[in-house]
């Protein structure tokens, strides 16, 4: 079977116009990444660059423990009582234990992908707390970074009901739209070149990016807006604000392609 | 002692040759994130100074790009979406990534390349 080149097949990705399945656009994408990527599982797309650099693997476990005290300040808040008695684990089932890997999630009844940042926002907004600025790694990185540890080990589980199938397909286009003075797309490094090195890192591919959020860099929890914020920056493109529809759609698209792919958080990074 | 001084003038005129014909540095148009950054895509496999393992670009090369001619090197260096409306390589002279005169400094430095 001859797949289509790389860029044949991102035009005809971006090109779509009709809502495709959720799921027909990850396997497309997860198709043309076993073929682009030969002798790399799609599981360890789960380790970013690393997947593709040995010496990059030693250094992220070596320093495996550079996130404990971040998870261990982000408990701290996590569970720091409200004014009125309540605590963030209040807001979440099970003490938002396992809760993280369905997120981000459509709420039906606000219209709205809902992003973890979001959620815990809400939580603070409706008990009368001051919230969190979504890219403050004092605070929000933190309480994220001990969230998402509580789903360690849990597969990415976002679902896209039908009513929420033209917010993906926005998040999809933005990933796939060139943008800034450098003309990048998301998917110009991320898809048609993963695996190269871009400098002399390798670039990740989408599939398995969202698994491993925050990460942690220079002892700060780094959440994936913040990270995609950066990237935009570096293309020359006026980054979209955390918690802005169009980041949040990305991020709804980009863990989607995650899905079955399990959590794990807080890996450490210098890149 | 004529034989020890011949040979040491031989010595000094092959060192200064080898000198002469070292790649020099790229210039930082090239090499500088917040400029080119093209150290980012493509490697210049005949100048030892400059080793990456970039590749997402081909590597640049003397001969490829003498054939491109000056003109040719100019041409994706302003705008690559001309030729390959698909290749991520930014259109640095119509996006006003690099201004004339740094992208005729690339345009020498790689046309002079090994």
């Amino acid at each position: 079977m001859r797949f289509p080149s790389a860029p044949a097949l991102f035009a005809a990705l971006a090109a779509s116009t009709c809502l495709a399945a959720p799921i027909g656009t990850r396997e497309e994408i997860v198709t043309r990444l076993r073929a682009q990527l030969p002798g790399v599982p799609v599981a360890e797309y789960a380790l970013g660059a690393a997947a593709f650099d040995t010496d990059l693997r030693e250094q992220v476990a070596q320093n495996a423990a550079a996130a404990d005290p971040v998870v261990a300040e982000g408990k701290v808040l996590w569970n720091a009582r409200f004014k009125d008695g309540r605590s963030l684990a209040g807001c979440f089932p099970n003490g938002g234990r396992r809760v993280a890997a369905t997120y981000p999630q459509y709420d039906g009844k606000l219209k709205r992908v809902i992003t973890l940042e979001m959620a815990i926002n809400q939580c603070l907004r409706s008990h009368g707390e001051a919230t969190y600025e979504p890219t403050d790694a004092a605070t929000m990185g933190k309480v994220v970074a001990y969230m998402r540890s509580l789903s360690d080990g849990r597969k990415v589980a976002v679902r896209v009901p039908a009513a929420a199938q033209e917010r993906f397909e926005q998040g999809r286009r933005l990933y796939f739209s060139r943008m800034g003075q450098r003309n990048y797309a998301c998917a110009s490094c991320h898809l048609q070149n993963a695996g190269k090195r871009y400098g002399d890192l390798p670039l990740s591919p989408p599939v398995g990016q969202a698994t491993h959020w925050p990460v942690i860099r220079d002892g700060r929890a780094v959440t994936l807006q913040v990270r995609m914020r950066q990237c935009l920056e570096s293309m020359g493109a006026a980054p979209f604000p955390a918690g802005s529809e169009e980041l949040n759609h990305i991020e709804y698209f980009l863990t989607y392609l995650s899905n079955d792919l399990p959590i794990k958080s807080n890996v450490w990074r210098n890149w | 002692m004529r034989l020890a001084s011949f040979l040491l003038l031989l010595a000094a005129l092959c060192n200064t040759v080898a000198v002469a014909q070292a790649p020099r540095a790229p210039p930082d148009a090239f090499t500088s994130a917040e400029k080119g950054n093209c150290i980012a895509c493509h490697q210049l496999p005949g100048v030892p100074a400059a080793r990456t393992r970039s590749d997402v670009g081909p590597a640049l090369e003397g001969p490829r790009m003498r054939a491109l001619g000056r003109a040719g090197i100019r041409d994706v260096i302003e705008d690559p979406t001309r030729a390959n409306p698909q290749t991520v390589m930014p259109p640095f002279g119509r996006h006003q990534l690099l201004d004339r005169a740094q992208i005729d400094s690339l345009v020498e430095y790689l046309h002079a390349l090994p």
